[in-house]
């Protein structure tokens, strides 16, 4: 709570509205739209649903209520917020795990914007209805071509660099504000044409057919957790540096917890509304995954009547939910490279913006070096961040002190103790549960090895570096470690 | 379509559709409202309680287990200065009643 000047300049949300759009903007991405519904139907229908909204109240609301109370309290990205918490010292490189993991994420998440984008772009020329199409060639030439993809990657880092610059008000929430709105939108006029064609309850039946017998599979749980995990964008900073914008009276848990793990929830069931009975309508296997989207869809497109309208309204809102994504998860990184460093807010964006896209060159270059990125950083190196800022909060600030000073401060709904056990206990173990069952998965496996790599490394090098960092500090801005309060 | 649908599909998307987009849509509404209600008040009379009762509550039971927490001022500071406009507002956010309003003092 120190450095108050510094904290009055700080820029904040315009409107409420703006931050609950940039939290839900951030949260929805690319798996929210085939993998919810196709998890879901995978995993019981209705009997998942339940396990996941356990899940989601248990463990992702008050983790995501915990990140954003913790920006609101510090009024600083991720690593000031850290040092809030922590106190000047090496356990500062707490925040900066999340940091490396973000901008690794972000690395090949940017490529897979630029195929949004490509795809968008095509169908506004209409190639999916053209009478030459074919899904997985397209689809194949486009992998085949390093210089298009590396455009791409280019063309989207570029993007979000310049809406970046112009800053949080005039920039982020300028975006967010419009574009998430407008993904509803096409998603909802998608649920309206699927489900008014012939077979489309099959795809009905296969997402929400309810079998209970599901909820006494260890297998379920474990699908609905990684599920929640994923999707309510737990330990990428977000959350923490989304929060860190709130103006004085903005309430947290109602808005950054409640709404923010349920409101992006429900864009994955309305896309099993919009999907699967188009899937399943036009007899696609829904098994397909996250080729999905970019092979199978595109068919549907061809057959349906005006399909080149729809295929527009869909890449267009599939685009919105992949860059809105995109440019609040590099915020993060600019936010606190702009309070870290004497670099100015124009510069940072260009640091951070310039970093990520030079580290996604193989990804954008190699759909195979991408997939390998994605499962080694979503696997390990989420929960890793995720355990690291819940140990900031839980076992060097304490949560009750986060808890009275700013959860309940403006708050909407009352948080009552029970959030200090969550948060100090009941989510550290079972991230690391998560990462401990991935290793068994993959044991052995290369994925596994470099899983560990990150487990180990990422912690070694966050703290030698912060340890450097702290004790060249000219001036500290923040009180000594304030110790936990439980 | 109604005819492929079982009976516990229809429950299964009734319990999605209101336990997703229900809770959000609640969520949603509440804290919209809140915000006017709060914007209102701020506007009539320049500053409003932060804290509800049994929040303030813990605010103080907090201040007074750890005396020597760097940031027990801070605490205190917020924690008296919910006080004092609950003791000078007109208008309360929270639930207040005038009984437990009168009760409160300053730390």
């Amino acid at each position: 709570m120190s450095n108050e000047s510094a904290k009055t300049a700080r820029a904040e949300w315009g409107t409420r509205f703006g931050f609950l759009m940039a939290m839900i903007g951030a949260m929805v991405g690319v798996g929210n739209i085939w993998r919810f519904p196709f998890v879901t139907g995978e995993n019981g229908g209705g009997a998942f649903i339940l396990a996941f909204l356990i899940l989601l109240f248990l463990i992702m609301i008050p983790g995501l209520i915990a990140e954003v109370a913790l920006g609101r309290y510090a009024g600083k990205g991720v690593i000031g917020s850290i040092r809030e918490a922590t106190g000047s010292g090496t356990a500062v490189g707490l925040g900066l795990i999340v940091i490396i993991v973000n901008i690794a994420l972000m690395s090949y998440y940017s490529p897979v914007i630029g195929w949004t984008l490509y795809y968008m772009l095509h169908s506004f020329m209409f190639t999916f209805t053209g009478a030459e199409f074919e899904a997985g060639a397209f689809l194949g030439d486009l992998f085949a071509d390093p210089l298009t993809m590396f455009a791409l990657h280019t063309v989207v880092m570029g993007l979000i660099a310049a809406i970046l610059y112009l800053g949080i008000t005039k920039g982020v929430e300028r975006v967010v504000v419009y574009a998430v709105p407008a993904l509803v939108i096409a998603l909802a006029a998608i649920a309206i044409r699927a489900l008014t064609l012939p077979g489309a309850s099959e795809g009905l039946a296969f997402t929400f057919n309810v079998e209970w017998e599901f909820l006494l599979m260890a297998s379920t749980w474990q699908e609905a957790l990684a599920q929640a995990l994923f999707s309510t964008g737990l330990g990428w900073g977000i959350a923490i540096t989304v929060g860190s914008y709130l103006r004085e009276y903005d309430d947290v848990p109602l808005g950054g917890g409640v709404f923010t793990a349920v409101g992006e929830a429900s864009i994955g069931v309305l896309a099993a509304f919009a999907i699967f009975p188009l899937v399943f309508a036009f007899g696609v296997d829904p098994a397909t995954g996250a080729g999905l989207t970019f092979e199978a869809l595109p068919q549907v497109f061809m057959e349906m009547s005006a399909g080149g309208l729809w295929a527009i309204v869909f890449f267009t809102g599939f685009f919105l939910a992949a860059i809105t994504s995109g440019l609040v998860i590099t915020e993060v990184g600019v936010t606190t490279v702009a309070e870290e460093t004497r670099l100015s807010r124009g510069k940072a964006v260009l640091a951070v913006c310039g970093l990520i896209w030079l580290i996604g060159i193989p990804s954008a270059y190699s759909p195979d070096i991408l997939e390998f990125g994605d499962d080694t950083f979503a696997l390990w190196g989420l929960p890793l961040a995720t355990i690291a800022i819940l140990i900031a909060v839980g076992w060097f600030m304490g949560p009750e002190k986060l808890r009275v000073l700013s959860v309940n401060q403006n708050s909407g709904i009352y948080v009552g103790r029970w959030w200090n056990v969550a948060v100090k206990y009941v989510v550290p173990v079972v991230m690391a549960a998560i990462m401990v069952a991935f290793a068994i998965d993959f044991y052995g496996a290369d994925i596994m090895i470099a899983g560990m790599v990150v487990i180990v490394l990422v912690p070694i090098v966050s703290f030698a570096v912060m340890k450097y960092v702290e004790g060249n500090r000219e001036a500290p801005t923040t009180a000594e470690p304030t110790g936990g309060d439980d | 379509m109604s005819e492929v649908l079982t009976a516990e599909t229809w429950i299964g998307m009734g319990v999605a559709v209101v336990m997703f987009w229900g809770v959000a849509s609640w969520a949603m509404i509440r804290t919209f409202r809140q915000e006017e209600k709060k914007i209102s008040i701020v506007e009539d009379q320049r500053r409003i309680d932060t804290y509800s009762p049994n929040a303030l509550e813990d605010l103080r039971e907090w201040i007074h287990s750890r005396p020597d927490d760097p940031d027990v001022e801070v605490a205190r500071e917020q924690y008296n200065e919910c006080v004092d406009v609950l003791k000078s507002a007109d208008h309360r956010f929270y639930d207040w009643s005038d009984d437990e309003v009168e009760s409160l003092e300053r730390l």
